[in-house]
């Protein structure tokens, strides 16, 4: 036998331990530490974000207000660009060359080795065009985002628009523990966009997936989908809001329309407006600089609702009656005699009853509806009789809307003001203000404040003999959805409706022999009330008020023309052809001369000249 | 007629069994890690599985040729199969490169690697050598001829250049101890393979020692140290070891101290000189002194991460998202780190089992060498165990990151038409000269 046979075990044994070893590390890289199996998940695992599209927007009946498109974000990382042909490229990207060399220094100081947005939101069809020569250079990338469009281009201002978002609201979304928004995230900004935002947006969706060594997508682990974003359904209706911006061209003031039996919003022009496009994409910078800094006459103010200190004028005459009969002051048979000493007048009947004070609008008679209103007689010392009688009265004006927020979906609503008697304490001093002092208020002036959204508001209250559904644009939140539930809240006023019955006469009365003899419409019973709101040294505003048809309303409208002097000179035919418009479809003789001549208005400046 | 079947009867049915075992656990492994799902016939041709299938096939065709031989005849043609090979060897190395080495035959989308069929020819040679008439281990004429026809494959394999390769002939240490050589120079190469890697540590940590307030490099230290145990060793002789042994144990003592010394003085020279910056790098990496997932570190990182991500039982057949071609995260997933493919489909449970197998398939090659009467097939079989042996130890340490990337394959798995005929021919051969083990006197 060979001697050396026992080495067999020798060369045995080595390869069993070396075996051992091996089972041992295995066990341990596989089984015992998982250090490398998730070593492994971050190589092969990876996310991306799949972002939702944004909802549309529809006016009542359907028709598209606002839609949402495609568009190229160009992104540059300057450190890439490496040496290039500027003045092709500008050439390229449609840019001079200062916009280039601006552009590009401001992404050189966001960071040179970063990408960041350099040409945003470019539509499809430029994109097409400069696509094939873009590649060629390097350091450019392209993300697809979503912009705005608006096929119907009116609205502009309870729209709003979208930006991207700020980084400063990035940083104190993510500080206040609201993580939703990425940093190239768009968002609402004003308007029906900034309001209901959560639902437009939708819910954006990640996808899970492995990747492969270059980091290409090759298998899907998990989806979370997006949700799209919700689709709104406004109370818009499209020609109407589109007529009235036509109606107000060349002038500056507002109207608003409200579906009486639902507070639903039908149009809300203010102007001057703009075109809601040009809140979108490349100029938008520059559109707003021109509008917010170099436009005297302020288009991006929404009128409608951000003058609350428009007073109402004679309009508030109506609030007056009412609220005086219901307190028990007057009767709808109580009668005062047109004393110009109290305040001025003009010539007019006499205003034996309510009726006829309404008619004309008379003065002396709401001076001295509002001065029992004030002074009842509950103390002998007037200032405090004063003060019983302010807070009572404005207790109940203030059920009609006024002087309160209303609770809508238009960013930005005002009280407006109906003063009470801290506001008198703080001006006057206490004990130092009485009836006499404020007696203005009577008529709508003095401090009677009233945005054009509450006067409108007044108008359907009128129209449904007291109670009103908060004012709202939006009557369904996505396909199968429905209006907010506080929209669906009956508001009544202090005012029962009995007494209505006589002012809503009074209003008809307006129109068909009194101050809005302009806004008469042949086959419909319109119900108004005129006030020329007092502007010294300039032209007064021309202020109407009105619903149609007296019996089961349609339409509540006011109107608001800034210099329009009278309210039935120009306030008066703007509502009477937009409630034609709306109740009839188009305008008859009568009314197609009306349009004429406001079409022809021009009133912009504050010594606004014309004929009557 | 009778001789063929008798042969066919005599087969080590375990042997060949755990050869197709492995072979065809490595094709799936191959099919699985280079998928295409445009050709999912495992047989298709355009793809690396086809082409491993056809290697196989042809494996098998000249396994059976080689079956049909006659013992003598494969003994007589050793040397001239030697030579033919080195022959190949040396018109290689006027082929045109592929991948910087001068390495393949390329005859049309096939290429061939004659270093590979090297093994399997120097194996023959050797076997024949040392099974000759009056040859003893323990002549130094009979070290210094097996060094000789070792030396001369390995020297043209290293002018390809094919480092991983000439490291294959250093297995045959294992044939030559087993011969009678000296069980020192096994023990005293282990020795110096733990100096030097000790060395390459101490130098790869950049490690400093203070001796009288001097920064001085941590070898420096390291080979006093040796000096200074090497003399403790010479007085423990003195006091405790018998007078006739002691002259024989200091010569041994000094010999060794010395070779260490040379070996650690080299090390730390050739580390700075000979090293590239990345072979210095793998190191740092091999023990953990550096972490480095992006640049030299990458394979090895990646490749741990696969192997890791199989956990206890594995993703499953096709499962696999690092080691495989969709995903790329492994490198060389189909040739040096097909373990990964594998470690990652079948997990822990799956990764024993074929270390369990590869070591049961090398320990039944020693045990067929040794029933064998003749000296050839005893030789030869132990060739064929320290081959494979060294290949499976070298290329999983690699993978398991317990040894310095070397691109080394993983026999019968990893993809290579020259390689997989290489190996199969080493199996066959001892396949056959078993069969006839009973037939041969000498």
């Amino acid at each position: 036998m060979n001697p050396n046979q026992g080495r067999r075990w020798v060369i045995v044994l080595i390869m069993l331990f070396i075996a051992f070893i091996f089972i041992f590390r295995l066990l341990y890289i596989q089984v015992l530490d998982d250090k490398w199996s998730n070593r492994a998940e971050s190589i092969t695992n990876s996310q991306e974000v799949i972002k939702p599209a944004r909802g549309l927007i529809y006016d009542r009946n359907g028709k598209l207000l606002v839609v949402a498109s495609q568009v190229y974000d160009i992104w540059v990382t300057p450190r890439k660009i490496g040496k290039i042909d500027t003045l092709e490229l500008c050439n390229v990207l449609g840019l001079s060359r200062e916009e280039f060399d601006k552009k590009l220094q401001k992404a050189r100081n966001y960071a040179s080795y970063k990408a960041s947005v350099f040409l945003e939101g470019v539509s499809s069809s430029d994109f097409a065009k400069m696509i094939t020569k873009l590649q060629r250079y390097k350091g450019f990338e392209i993300k697809v985002n979503t912009q705005r469009g608006y096929p119907a281009d009116v609205g502009a201002h309870f729209l709003g628009y979208i930006r991207k978002i700020s980084a400063e609201k990035y940083k104190k979304n993510k500080e206040g523990g609201n993580d939703y928004y990425l940093m190239d995230d768009y968002i609402g900004i004003t308007g029906l966009e900034k309001v209901y935002e959560e639902d437009l947006r939708g819910k954006r969706g990640k996808v899970k997936y492995l990747k492969d060594r270059l980091g290409n997508k090759k298998a899907e682990l998990e989806i979370d989908y997006a949700e799209e974003g919700k689709n709104l359904y406004t109370s818009i209706d499209l020609d109407l809001q589109k007529y009235g911006e036509e109606l107000m061209q060349n002038k500056i003031g507002c109207i608003v329309a409200i579906e009486p039996s639902t507070g639903e919003i039908l149009a809300m022009v203010s102007a001057p407006t703009y075109s809601p496009s040009k809140m979108v994409g490349r100029d938008f910078a520059k559109n707003w600089t021109e509008m917010s800094k170099n436009d005297s006459l302020k288009p991006l103010i929404n009128r409608a609702i951000y003058n609350s200190n428009y007073r109402p004028g004679s309009i508030f005459k109506l609030v007056q009656a009412l609220v005086a009969m219901q307190s028990g002051v007057i009767t709808e048979n109580t009668g005062f005699p047109c004393n110009k000493s109290l305040i001025g007048c003009h010539n007019h009947e006499a205003p034996s009853n309510v009726r006829i004070a309404i008619k004309h609008s008379c003065n002396p008679y709401f001076y001295q509806v509002y001065k029992r209103l004030i002074l009842r007689g509950e103390k002998s010392n007037i200032f405090k009789d004063s003060r019983i009688g302010l807070t009572k009265w404005r207790e109940m004006v203030t059920t009609f809307g006024l002087g309160v927020k209303l609770d809508t979906d238009i960013p930005g609503v005002k009280s407006g003001n109906i003063p009470d008697t801290n506001f008198y304490d703080k001006w006057y001093g206490k004990n130092r203000w009485a009836f006499s002092t404020i007696y203005s208020n009577s008529i709508g002036e003095g401090e009677i404040g009233v945005s054009p959204l509450q006067m409108a508001n007044l108008a359907a209250i009128l129209a449904n003999k007291g109670y009103y559904y908060t004012p709202h644009l939006v009557k369904k939140i996505g396909e199968d959805g429905d209006k907010k539930e506080k929209f669906k809240v009956k508001h009544f006023t202090a005012v029962d409706s009995s007494y209505f019955i006589p002012v809503r006469e009074a209003m008809e009365q307006v129109v068909l022999n009194g101050t809005a003899r302009q806004a008469q419409i042949d086959s419909i019973s319109v119900c108004g009330k005129t006030g020329t709101v007092e502007n010294k040294s300039f032209n007064d505003h021309s202020v109407f008020i009105a619903f149609a048809p007296k019996e089961n309303p349609k339409i509540a409208i006011a109107v608001y023309v800034e210099y329009g002097t009278w309210g039935g000179t120009w306030a008066a035919p703007i509502a009477s052809v937009m409630i034609e418009k709306y109740l009839k479809g188009e305008l008859s003789e009568k009314g197609k001369k009306k349009e004429k001549r406001i079409k022809e208005a021009v009133i912009l400046t504050k010594h606004s000249d014309f004929k009557h | 007629m009778s001789r063929e079947q008798n042969v066919l009867k005599k087969i080590d049915k375990p042997l060949l069994l755990m050869y197709y075992a492995l072979v065809f656990m490595g094709l799936f492994t191959i099919y699985s890690s280079s998928y295409n799902e445009e050709y999912p016939e495992i047989y298709a041709w355009s793809q690396p599985y086809g082409k491993q299938l056809f290697w196989i096939v042809i494996s098998s065709v000249v396994g059976g040729v080689i079956l049909l031989m006659d013992s003598n005849f494969i003994k007589k043609t050793s040397y001239a199969t030697y030579g033919v090979v080195l022959l190949m060897l040396v018109v290689v190395l006027l082929m045109p490169p592929i991948k910087g080495a001068r390495s393949w035959f390329k005859i049309g989308s096939f290429s061939l690697q004659p270093s590979e069929f090297a093994k399997f020819a120097t194996a023959m040679a050797v076997s024949y050598y040392l099974s000759g008439i009056n040859i003893k281990m323990q002549d130094f004429k009979t070290k210094f001829t097996v060094f000789v026809l070792l030396a001369i494959p390995g020297g043209l394999i290293l002018l390809q250049p094919d480092a991983g390769t000439l490291l294959v002939f250093f297995s045959f240490i294992f044939v030559l101890y087993r011969e009678g050589l000296s069980g020192n120079i096994l023990l005293g190469g282990f020795f110096m393979v733990i100096i030097a890697v000790l060395a390459v540590f101490l130098k790869a940590s950049e490690s400093m020692g203070n001796v009288f307030g001097f920064e001085v490099e941590a070898n420096y230290l390291f080979a006093v140290m040796v000096v200074i145990i090497g003399g403790l060793i010479m007085l423990i002789i003195k006091n405790f070891v018998l007078p006739r042994y002691r002259k024989a144990r200091y010569k041994l003592t000094i010999w060794a101290t010395l070779i260490s010394v040379v070996m650690i003085l080299s090390v730390n020279w050739a580390f700075n000189n000979v090293f590239k910056d990345r072979h210095r790098s793998r190191f740092q990496i091999m023990f953990g002194i550096k972490e480095d997932r992006k640049g030299d570190g990458y394979n090895i990182y990646q490749a741990l991460s696969g192997i890791g991500s199989g956990r206890f039982s594995g993703k499953g057949f096709l499962q696999g998202t690092l080691s495989n071609e969709k995903y790329k995260h492994v490198p060389e997933q189909s040739t040096d780190f097909i373990f990964c493919s594998w470690a990652e489909e079948w997990g822990f449970v799956g990764s024993t089992l074929l270390i369990l197998l590869y070591v049961s398939f090398l320990i039944r090659i020693v045990s067929i060498a040794e029933r064998q009467r003749s000296r050839y097939n005893r030789i030869f079989g132990y060739c064929v165990a320290s081959i494979l042996f060294f290949h499976f130890m070298i290329n999983i340490a690699m993978v398991l990151g317990l040894a310095p990337v070397i691109g080394i394959p993983l026999p019968f798995f990893s993809k290579g038409g020259s390689a997989i005929l290489s190996f199969s021919i080493l199996v066959f051969i001892l396949l056959r000269l078993d069969a006839g083990r009973t037939e041969e006197l000498y």
